[in-house]
């Protein structure tokens, strides 16, 4: 929102803070502004300089949209006086000129209206023209200008609507009814239901109630006598309202804040004088037409200084604080030494200021934060809780790092194209209600789509890499918050073809000693003879495949963990055992088999023959070719064995190594001896 | 005639055995001199055909010519030795300039290094980590953050919104909730995590990017304890003190709340894109906690009180590093990640 130096100027005796250093000053004490700038013609009458006010951080105070309430904040922080710009006695005491009949008072606590006679329609004078095209309005005509010019002096939106047009001597303030139709000033029809409140007249709607004016009853040149209404509606009916018809206007955005009911008529009383001033003539017709919600005072707030000292850690004198909240436009009364009564004025109650770690607010901005000194607490010492998950993947990231991967963040969003071009159903995934983009319809069920973005593009520009993601999958349930699960997904990519998946089955054997792999049903976007499970500690714990060739230039090796498993397994319990005394004897098998037979399968049936003894088991080559009869391979493994409480003999060994000989012959092998 | 004899013997040998080329040659020249056929060894068979007084004169020279050679012998085989060492050595000479082979460690996203410094620095002060879901209810992400009904950031166009009421996390605060829920007072506790915007992306925009929350309860809290943390963390994070400034600043969970700016280091104050020429960059908002929260949580306000804050991680990790489009951090693009 822009606000008017010239305008600040006018409101506050006295003010000589240049535009550029009252702009830090609002911004340290009161509310964000977004920049200065100058405007018009400089040296010449036009001449002012805009100070523009983030909105999103005066959404707590209604008072703030009009310049007196700015002012209000810059007298008080430079102790200077405020100027009232409104005269109440403009209003004369006299019977309305209409009626007003509320139906609904919670939607419209307040509405006032009065009636002119003698208008004259034209354009505005061109200072009041100038003003409002310096702050971002339109000048309209005479009549509308000034209700736009007390809007942005007061924060109180108002309409004008032309008498004549009107159909009976009753304004009534109701519920739409359902399928009520009404044309609105920007020609806009809107079709309306009971959640809209309305401005009607006998006949039907005029206006959608602090929204917008309908067209039928605006102010046009024929114009001679006008209904001006200040009302205070609603902010969170206007906001709906506005929001389901797409019709945001100043007047909506002021009253979503929930404006000050005793605005209204101070709204009228500084509109009659403008109006004498661009509308030579014109004339009141009547007094003031008012009906308003009867509301008990907002009670006064109990401030302790005590309170006051230790909340802000800085010490305060009462006369302090009570010159701050007076400044600010409170009652102050000192009840006992050090314990105030503070009544908070109308334009602070409506929603910002009701209790008192709101007037904690007030004086500690007004003091000036930067006048408090840093303090250590003092705390008790409590052990905080522990969260493994956290260390968990930290010991991932890092093994994973070591291991030559790099880190990569992903979207957690897919788009429906992506999830059916890697084989997912996308009506699996949770969907978003209100994406920005396709890219964002669904929420991921597997890291994948993105690691498969980050194969494709850095696949541009490198021959090779590794890289790695921690991230949660989200997997809807019927009841409730979807199941959020992290995975790991690591790819390791050439793009001369070589297989990565050794490779990456030995970063995850470095996360998981002892984990192993076994072949398993390919999915869609895996390579159909190279896919598998990854085992540990008996349980599959995620996939190692390769991604599909169809999908990718070179070839990916890719790693799926679940992290929540895997942590839920835990570590396996060390427990020392003592060193081995007796030396070991070793000797190696060789044994033949079909060649998709698993080396994993034959190393498991030689473990388990060997039983007992065997110490240690490695893997030394396998082996096709002359002499080994085609279709079929050698492995050979070396196995160590002893005995725990003396050396074997010779005999003893040679005795084990028969013994699982025998048995793999048992089992279908022959044996190159 | 012994004595010449023995003398032209060692003379013969030195000679020899300085002129040895190799330890063959030396060896060569021992077994002639001293070994067991040797001249020496010649020599000493004639010494049985001698007066038994010359026997014993002669007998000492021998030993001495012997002595002697075989000190000669070993000293010239200990100089072979050297230089043999010294040869092996110089041929086992390795070019330390080639490259090492093997794989280099990858890198860690910026976002993560920052996020665990701090992670470290707040568990060091008795902080509890604490994490919640990304996709939330609506009661977490804003009623129970004293956020009304009808609060623009409701709207529609802030947040992802689910077909079931739920959404995706606008901030990191609802984990506040979470721990109030699970821990009792007095309770410290950080929040890192990814949160969601609905918003169009650029340079300087994002819909998904990083928080990390904290919050602090205690029974007596007061803005100068929470000013001392937020310089604590600022001090730590850039590794010296920085220039900050508190302002008003309103969010519903925090009463009052600030919006702490700190002075912009890419420019240093003077004004540039990143801090929108104002020489301050918005980095912290924070405030006390709002009694109301503290009571929706079960957490009587008049006996606790607390302070919370929500850190731009992300827009941390862009002054840190000096990186100048939010884009980067979510690319995946490996020319970015490998520089971290």
């Amino acid at each position: 929102m822009n606000f008017s130096y010239n305008w600040l100027c006018e409101l506050v005796e006295g003010l000589t803070t240049p535009p550029q250093e009252l702009e830090q000053l609002i911004t340290m004490k009161t509310a964000e502004c977004e920049g200065v700038h100058a405007y018009g013609e400089p040296g010449s009458s036009m001449a002012d300089h805009i100070i523009e006010i983030e909105n999103k951080s005066v959404t707590h105070r209604p008072d703030l949209w009009g310049h007196l309430g700015l002012a209000r904040e810059v007298a008080a922080s430079l102790r200077l006086p405020l100027r009232d710009p409104v005269n109440l006695e403009l209003i004369p005491p006299a019977n309305p000129a209409v009626g007003v009949s509320i139906l609904d008072l919670d939607l419209c606590p307040r509405y006032s209206a009065l009636v002119f006679d003698n208008v004259t329609v034209g354009p505005s004078p061109p200072w009041l023209q100038h003003r409002l095209e310096a702050i971002g309005l339109n000048p309209i005509n005479n009549i509308v200008d000034v209700t736009n010019y007390v809007m942005a002096e007061l924060a109180q939106p108002m309409h004008a609507f032309d008498q004549d047009l009107l159909d009976g001597d009753v304004i009534f303030i109701r519920r739409a009814r359902e399928g009520e139709m009404v044309v609105a000033l920007n020609e806009q029809t809107c079709r309306l239901d009971p959640t809209n409140l309305v401005i009607a007249d006998a006949r039907g709607a005029i206006a959608l109630a602090g929204v917008i004016g309908g067209l039928d009853s605006a102010i046009s040149p024929r114009t001679r006598r006008i209904v001006l209404e200040s009302a205070s509606f609603l902010g969170s009916s206007v906001r709906r309202t506005s929001a389901k018809l797409k019709l945001r206007t100043d007047a909506s955005m002021r009253f979503e804040k929930s404006q000050d009911p005793a605005n209204t008529v101070r709204g009228l009383a500084r509109a009659v004088e403008m109006f004498r001033q661009v509308s030579p003539g014109i004339q009141v017709v009547g007094g003031l037409a008012d009906q308003k919600k009867e509301m008990p005072p907002p009670a006064p707030i109990e401030l302790r200084l005590d309170w006051l000292t230790r909340k802000l850690g800085r010490a305060l004198a009462p006369a302090e604080v009570r010159e701050i909240l007076e400044r600010l436009c409170f009652g102050v009364e000192e009840t006992a030494p050090g314990a105030f009564s503070v009544t908070v004025p109308s334009w602070r109650a409506t929603r910002d200021i009701s209790i008192k770690d709101d007037l904690l607010e007030e004086v500690g901005r007004m003091i000036g934060y930067g006048t408090i000194v840093p303090q250590p607490p003092l705390m008790a010492v409590v052990e905080p809780p522990a969260s493994p998950e956290r260390m968990f993947h930290r010991q991932v990231r890092l093994v994973f790092t070591q291991q030559g991967f790099t880190e990569v963040y992903n979207y957690s969003f897919l788009s429906e194209e992506r999830a059916r071009a890697l084989g997912f159903d996308p009506a699996a995934h949770l969907a978003v209600a209100n994406p920005l983009s396709l890219e964002q319809a669904l929420m991921r069920l597997s890291l994948l789509p993105g690691i498969y973005r980050n194969l494709l593009e850095n696949s541009k520009h490198f021959e090779s890499f590794r890289l790695f993601e921690i991230g949660r999958e989200i997997h809807p349930r019927p009841q409730g918050l979807p199941r959020e699960v992290p995975h790991l997904m690591a790819a390791l990519y050439a793009c001369d073809g070589a297989s990565g998946l050794a490779e990456l089955k030995r970063a995850a054997e470095c996360l998981l000693p002892g984990a192993e792999a076994r072949p398993a049903e390919a999915r869609t976007y895996e390579h159909p003879a190279r896919a598998g499970e990854l085992l540990w500690r008996g349980q599959v714990v995620g996939r190692i495949f390769e991604l599909h060739p169809s999908l990718l230039n070179g070839r990916a090796a890719l790693l799926d963990l679940d992290l929540d498993l895997i942590l839920r397994l835990g570590e396996p319990e060390k427990r020392y055992r003592p060193i081995r005394r007796h030396p070991a004897s070793a000797f190696d098998l060789s044994i033949v088999a079909g060649e998709r037979e698993l080396v994993g399968d034959l190393q498991r049936h030689t473990v388990r023959l060997a039983g007992e003894p065997l110490v240690d088991i490695e893997f030394l080559r396998q082996y096709s070719g002359p002499p080994i009869p085609e279709g079929r391979k050698s492995v050979s493994f070396r196995l160590t064995v002893a005995a725990a409480d003396h050396t074997l003999s010779l005999e003893e060994a040679g005795a084990i190594r028969a013994r699982i000989i025998e048995g793999l012959r048992g089992l279908g092998f022959d044996l190159r001896l | 005639m012994l004595e010449t004899t023995l003398s032209q013997v060692e003379t013969s040998a030195r000679a020899r055995i300085e002129a040895a080329r190799s330890a063959e040659e030396l060896e060569a020249v021992r077994i002639e001199a001293l070994g067991r056929k040797g001249a020496l060894a010649q020599i000493s068979k004639q010494l049985g055909t001698l007066a038994p007084e010359e026997r014993a004169h002669a007998g000492k020279l021998l030993n001495a010519v012997k002595q002697a050679l075989e000190e000669a012998l070993a000293a010239r085989k200990a100089r072979f030795e050297e230089e043999a060492l010294r040869a092996r050595l110089d041929a086992e000479w390795i070019d330390l300039t080639l490259p090492a082979p093997g794989v280099r460690p990858g890198s860690l996203h910026p976002l993560t290094r920052i996020q665990t410094e701090i992670e470290d620095l707040f568990t060091s002060l008795g902080f509890a980590v604490l994490d919640g879901p990304e996709v939330e209810t609506e009661y977490h992400n804003f009623d129970a953050l004293n956020t009304p009904p009808d609060h623009p950031a409701r709207d529609a166009q802030d947040t992802f919104w689910f077909a079931d009421g739920n959404l995706l996390r606008a901030h990191t605060s609802p984990v506040q909730v979470r721990g109030m829920e699970t821990l009792k007072p007095p309770l410290r506790m950080i929040a890192p995590g990814r949160v969601f915007r609905n918003e169009e992306v650029d340079a300087s925009h994002e819909h998904t990017f990083y928080q990390l929350e904290g919050m602090l309860v205690d029974r007596e809290v007061s803005v100068a304890h929470l000013l001392y943390f937020m310089k604590l963390l600022l001090r730590h994070i850039f590794g010296r003190e920085v220039t900050v400034r508190l302002r008003p600043g309103y969010f519903p969970f925090v009463e009052p709340g600030f919006e702490l700016d700190i002075h912009c280091l890419i420019c240093g104050g003077a004004g540039c894109p990143v801090c929108k020429q104002s020489g301050w960059v918005e980095l912290l908002p924070c405030g006390l906690v709002q009694p109301n929260v503290l009571r929706i949580s079960g957490i009587d306000p008049e006996e606790w009180s607390g302070f919370a804050f929500g850190l731009g991680l992300t827009r941390l990790a862009m002054m840190r590093y000096g990186i100048d489009d939010i884009r980067l951090l979510q690319s995946g693009d490996l020319r970015f990640l490998r520089q971290f």
